[in-house]
């Protein structure tokens, strides 16, 4: 996750790095106000890249000038996010800037420190003359200056510049980051250093060792996923459900692993349907998990999967041994059971009829059957997989859903499924 | 990988929940657990594996074991393999998940100096079917066989296993490297380890988008291994900018923002998926669209072989 460009300058000068004086304006009226000396750079608080050429930052010699400046930059989306805070911070005059970051190389397996000569928004410039070094063994200061002789720099600022670098390398230990980066380090004329714009990406897996972090992380402003799929759960209470998302698309998908969650999207995708969300459940995803846990997190995956209106149809692929689909094929029954039995106009249980199918028929469709009532829900479409399937068919042919033992038939019918629900719905809006 | 069916396996953590069922399942599949750790739980016997506080007490009491199978908590993980590794142990297969890399950058550096092997972390672990089980793999989806399948994700190494099951084409042995960014051995130490394997005729490679040396594993079937390979590779369709999550395998999309933000401006063919189909592509190495189209294209390999 990356912090904003305000609480990344927080760790700097708590670290030590120089930053400008600056100041956290939460509403345009907090400038009559500020502390700082004009001129002042009013710089949109927002995590995409590539802010000033989408006019995110702008310059104010008053106060007047900066109330209007920032009223506009409150009201611009950048990338579709808009700002919850601006930072306002003194104006600098570099003579020179440079590119410093500290992140980890995954195919060395090690930190990496980088810098180049040329730092700024000219990124084809810094990559050019992009200058590594790995941090092979334990840190020591002279990783730092290797660096900085590669950048080519001299005299005095081979010291003052390896001295940051170190500063940002013991702020990515200390917190565990996956990178920390400072672009543009400004150099004034008396050689003097400014961190004129920041980036920390936090490690999401280390978050909960740093309780500072994750505090700043609750604050962040919701993520799409957040806002696609409301949930009351305390989102801290389990880790990260895997997020996908695609805005077109009417189908979800359930599934216990990561791998297994872009096969299926791949495969929906190959098939020509268009997959909404994704959401993994399990082990996996958990690292440690109860059994308890387990039932619960399929649980809150399927209210949150079944309370989004885009979705039509919901794939269910659960890969375990013939005793975790029995737990599966239960859950589901009980969520639609319980479903039915909540929805007011209809107050009586979802009758249940037994039996009929052969459970030779892998596309077994009792879902024809469903009552009326079931239509505000998704269309399930369950896979199962296993050497001793009948177990969970039975329980499933009684149930309004879809079956399959095959991924390839499961992906096909819940396609199929979707395609339909579109097309009757373009057919009684027109009917409108 | 030193690994018969008489290897003797430590498991550490064993009170962690998930310890407890795997290492019966393990037991049951014959493979010998000799020894088990879980700080506070020494003295304890668990089916019928006599469980200690420290590895160090553990090996003195039941003599050298070959592996041990970790399952403690992400935060502990990295003291535990150090432990391990302190008590003369030389190959690790880390069960755990969600380990944070720096933590990882230390393990390695540790294991590298020791010649420890390291599987995972967040690996389902090793099996051998009909014979051995280190590890989470659900074994009613395996069979014995020949195809040595190799894997970067967790879970979808049973759906591929299970449709060559359900063909007739049984595993040789089927290794989780690991689904995360970070991860001990590599795709290519394995393609060594299986080149030298007489049960193994064919190599299936399970893998996706966010792992990092496919295109090291395409020079290394090209060069030096005379057995066919196989490719199975997932997230090739999710588009860039609507990777939201942190999902672990995804890290690789952050390390490649950091270097090159902002992402947007990334042209389409230098993504690394397609630099990594790429790869393949130029080694000629059949890659498939789908689990279902694997048993097939093994038939053809193994034709082709003799």
């Amino acid at each position: 996750m990356d912090l904003l460009e305000y609480q990344a300058k927080e760790l700097f000068r708590e670290m030590g790095i120089p930053v400008l004086p600056s100041q956290r304006i939460d509403h345009s009226r907090d400038l009559k106000g500020l502390q700082i000396p004009y001129p002042v750079v009013l710089k949109s608080q927002v995590r995409a890249g590539g802010r000033g050429r989408a006019g995110g930052i702008r310059f104010a010699e008053n106060t007047i000038d900066a109330i209007a400046a920032a009223r506009t930059i409150f009201n611009l989306p950048i990338l579709g996010e808009y700002p919850q805070v601006l930072l306002a911070e003194a104006k600098y005059d570099a003579t020179r800037e440079f590119y410093l970051a500290v992140t980890l190389d995954y195919e060395l397996r090690r930190p990496v420190l980088l810098g180049s000569s040329q730092g700024g928004m000219n990124l084809e410039a810094v990559m050019e003359l992009l200058q590594q070094v790995v941090v092979d063994q334990e840190f020591s200061s002279f990783y730092a200056r290797h660096l900085t002789l590669k950048m080519g720099l001299q005299g005095a600022l081979i010291q003052s510049v390896s001295t940051v670098v170190e500063k940002m390398y013991h702020l990515f230990v200390q917190n565990d980051l996956d990178g920390v980066e400072i672009n543009p380090l400004g150099v004034s004329p008396t050689g003097e250093l400014m961190a004129l714009d920041g980036k920390i990406t936090v490690n999401d897996a280390a978050l909960r060792r740093h309780p500072a972090l994750a505090s700043l992380a609750a604050k962040m402003p919701q993520s799409d996923i957040a806002k696609e799929t409301p949930t009351e759960i305390d989102p801290g209470k389990f880790l990260p459900i895997q997020n996908w998302l695609n805005r077109d698309g009417n189908i979800g998908i359930l599934c216990n692993g990561t791998s297994l969650a872009m096969a299926m999207v791949d495969l929906v995708y190959n098939a020509g349907g268009k997959p909404r969300l994704c959401l993994i459940v399990g082990e996996e995803a958990s690292g440690n998990l109860t059994p308890v846990s387990w039932r619960e997190q399929l649980e809150q995956a399927l209210e949150r999967l079944t309370q989004n209106k885009n979705i039509k149809v919901l794939l269910v692929n659960i890969l375990g041994n013939t005793a975790a689909s029995q737990e599966v094929v239960a859950v589901i029954d009980e969520y639609l059971q319980r479903k039915v039995s909540e929805m007011p106009e209809h107050p009586q249980r979802m009758t249940r009829r037994v039996g009929t199918p052969s459970p030779k028929d892998p596309r077994t469709r009792i879902g024809d059957r469903r009552p009326e009532f079931l239509s505000q829900l998704p269309q399930f479409v369950v896979r199962l997989a296993g050497s001793e399937l009948d177990k969970t068919q039975e329980p499933l042919a009684a149930m309004p859903v879809h079956w399959s033992d095959s991924l390839d038939d499961a992906v096909e019918q819940a396609i199929s499924l979707a395609k339909a629900a579109a097309k009757s719905r373009s057919a009684s809006s027109t009917k409108l | 990988m030193k690994l018969t069916p008489d290897s003797k396996i430590l498991i550490q953590g064993i009170a962690e929940p998930l310890a407890a069922t795997y290492t019966a399942r393990m037991t049951a599949y014959g493979t010998k657990v000799v020894a088990a750790v879980s700080a506070g739980h020494g003295g304890q016997t668990l089916d019928g594996i006599p469980v200690f506080d420290l590895v160090e007490q553990a090996i003195e009491s039941v003599g050298a074991v070959d592996i041990s199978i970790i399952f403690v908590p992400p935060y502990s993980a990295l003291d535990a393999a150090l432990e391990a590794i302190g008590a003369g142990i030389r190959q690790i297969i880390l069960i755990t998940g969600g380990i944070p890399p720096l933590d990882m950058v230390r393990l390695l550096r540790k294991a590298e100096a020791t010649q420890t092997l390291i599987v995972g972390p967040s690996s389902s672990g090793i099996i051998v079917p009909g014979k051995v089980l280190l590890g989470t793999h659900e074994t009613e989806f395996y069979s014995p066989g020949s195809v040595g399948l190799l894997s970067c994700c967790g879970n979808l190494t049973y759906e591929v296993a299970w449709e060559m099951t359900r063909a007739g084409y049984g595993q040789s042995i089927a290794v989780s490297i690991g689904s995360e960014p970070f991860v001990g051995s590599s795709v290519v130490e394995w393609l060594e380890i299986l080149a030298g394997d007489k049960n193994t005729k064919v190599i299936v490679l399970v893998s996706h988008i966010g792992s990092n040396d496919e295109q090291a594993a395409a020079e290394y079937i090209v060069a030096a291994l005379d057995k066919p390979v196989i490719v199975y590779f997932v997230g090739r369709l999710l588009p860039q900018e609507k990777i939201l999550g942190p999902g672990n395998a995804l890290g690789f999309w952050r390390q490649e923002a950091m270097h090159a933000s902002p992402q947007a401006e990334l042209a389409a063919e230098q993504t690394p998926e397609n630099r990594k189909i790429a790869a393949f592509k130029q080694a000629k190495i059949p890659i498939a669209e789908r689990p279902s189209q694997i048993p097939d294209l093994v038939k053809k390999a193994l034709k082709k072989s003799g």
